[in-house]
């Protein structure tokens, strides 16, 4: 038989184990993330979160999906040749993010800095929920990674998301367009219906993984002001202002 | 390509809907699950009428010498066998052999890489391999991975977590051997010692025997945990290889309904025969 208990072993190594997923991390810094479909105005909107805090002389540091260089290569080999399967999609994306999470965030959050992350894990969450991996696998896989302090959900109608994202495109790529996952043999048609099934993720996350609903089709000048508004009420900037030598 | 079943929204929020590890929870209420947890994306597990038999056991402890025997055993008997091991994925093992010689690569980071090997090898290799009714006897396997990061201080259920979508083994056994007797016996075969197996990234001793002797005691450790909760079936691996060996055959023919075990190794293995 098998246990179905969680294990009560004792340490073996004396080593901290990981532990339990806290509601709210307690290092110096803040973390704040953006999240949304491709299209919904999200990158736009951080970028000028973070060109506004860096003229006022801030300690924030920003970070994007993607980034470290360490398994890049796997990604692209596993991109090209088609050997990805949605299992492994997500472990290598996971590994990727464990490297980024655990050489940049961590000691930027311990180092008391203002980070602020273009996709988060709720990029992982929806996506990959999208491809066919079960939901609590997906939560276990991310546990090591501290839970925001704001998470802005940038929400776009798909049509208009779908549409900023064709516009700037001349063709979209087979894992971007979810073509793996056998969903339609048009590339356009296979990409819509990916993306809604990431938008209603989105959209069911949003209640308990506390998301600020940020409205994509509003004009970028309004959503940036709402977006600086909200980081002053919920973050005190104070902590992360330039130190005034007087 | 066929479409893959996209299941319903459930469990979305700060924990998922939360499953036990053991698979009793699934909808279909089948009875016991070849997959620890939930099932992989798109896989039946009706369909899968192979055999998975895993070796597990530290560098020395006998694995490949055993696992070449059992291949011309079983290939003797009619059973078409198909090997597999860590790292030896298309996907990452060639990304793992340069994040090891690296050596800046953390913790977590090198245990998904491991996984991602691991998966890109059960999807590809092993569940093709069992669809085709085929023998796949594993050269260690997700226990090994487990243990390895759980002495890093990685939690434990983190790990089984990771790996509830494995499949569970029709067999596993464990060869056991002392640190002390792994040690000569890899250091007679390469005249050296490596630095993961060694465990040198986890500051244990300077001293390379030491260290070794550490490093292996904690996985051992581990093992001895593992083997209870998944049921191993122990083997003494120090013990000569015929030994060892007939053991092997018998618990493996009595799962194959194989009628006497009997078997001489080729001239080709002879060698091994010690």
């Amino acid at each position: 038989m098998h246990e179905t208990k969680a294990i009560e072993i004792p340490a073996v190594a004396e080593r901290p184990a990981e532990k339990a997923r806290a509601p709210k991390h307690d290092y110096p810094g803040a973390l704040v993330v953006v999240e949304g479909i491709d299209g919904s105005g999200k990158s736009t909107q951080l970028y000028l979160l973070k060109r506004w805090l860096e003229i006022n002389g801030y300690r924030t540091h920003f970070t994007e999906w993607n980034s470290s260089p360490l398994v890049k290569s796997a990604t692209r080999r596993g991109k090209q040749r088609r050997l990805l399967t949605p299992v492994t999609f997500s472990l290598l994306h996971a590994a990727d993010f464990a490297d980024r999470c655990e050489r940049q965030i961590l000691p930027l959050l311990h180092g008391g800095y203002l980070v602020l992350a273009d996709r988060y894990i709720y990029t992982a969450f929806a996506r990959d929920f999208a491809r066919g991996c079960p939901p609590h696998w997906l939560r276990n896989l991310y546990r090591f990674a501290p839970i925001p302090d704001i998470t802005f959900y940038f929400r776009a109608p798909l049509d208009v998301a779908v549409n900023r994202i064709m516009a700037g495109r001349p063709k979209l790529k087979y894992y971007e367009a979810g073509m793996d996952l056998g969903i339609s043999l048009d590339r356009t048609e296979s990409f819509r219906i990916f993306q809604e099934r990431i938008l209603n993720y989105y959209d069911q996350m949003m209640e308990p993984d506390k998301f600020v609903l940020m409205d994509g089709t509003v004009p970028v000048n309004r959503l940036q002001k709402q977006m600086r508004e909200i980081l002053g009420e919920r973050i005190d900037l104070t902590k992360f202002a330039p130190k005034k030598s007087t | 390509m066929t479409p893959r079943d996209i299941p319903n929204i459930p469990g979305a929020g700060p924990n998922g809907r939360h499953r036990k590890k053991d698979g009793k929870g699934k909808a279909e209420g089948k009875e016991a699950s070849r997959f620890y947890g939930a099932s992989l994306p798109g896989v039946r597990e009706d369909e899968l009428s192979g055999t998975l038999i895993v070796i597990e056991g530290t560098d020395g402890s006998g694995r490949s010498t055993q696992i070449s025997l059992l291949t011309e055993w079983l290939e003797s008997e009619g059973f078409a066998v198909q090997t597999t091991g860590l790292r030896r994925s298309s996907l990452v093992a060639d990304d793992i052999d340069a994040l090891l010689a690296e050596n800046s690569v953390t913790r977590t980071t090198l245990a998904l890489m491991y996984s991602t090997d691991f998966f890109d090898q059960l999807e590809r290799r092993i569940l093709p391999a069992l669809r085709s009714g085929l023998i796949v006897i594993a050269d260690r396997y997700i226990y090994t991975l487990i243990a390895r990061s759980a002495v890093r201080g990685i939690g434990r259920d983190y790990l089984h977590g990771i790996y509830e979508m494995a499949l569970r083994p029709d067999l596993t056994f464990w060869l056991n051997v002392r640190p002390e007797v792994a040690f000569d016996r890899e250091f007679k075969k390469s005249h050296t010692i490596s630095y993961w197996e060694s465990g040198r990234d986890m500051s244990l001793s300077n001293d390379l025997f030491q260290s070794f002797i550490r490093y292996q005691s904690l996985i051992k450790k581990e093992f001895e945990y593992l083997s209870r909760r998944h049921s191993f079936i122990e083997l003494d691996g120090e013990t000569s290889v015929p030994n060892v060996n007939r053991e092997l055959r018998k618990q493996i023919g009595a799962h194959l309904g194989i009628k006497g075990t009997h078997y001489q190794p080729s001239g080709a293995l002879a060698h091994l025969w010690r």
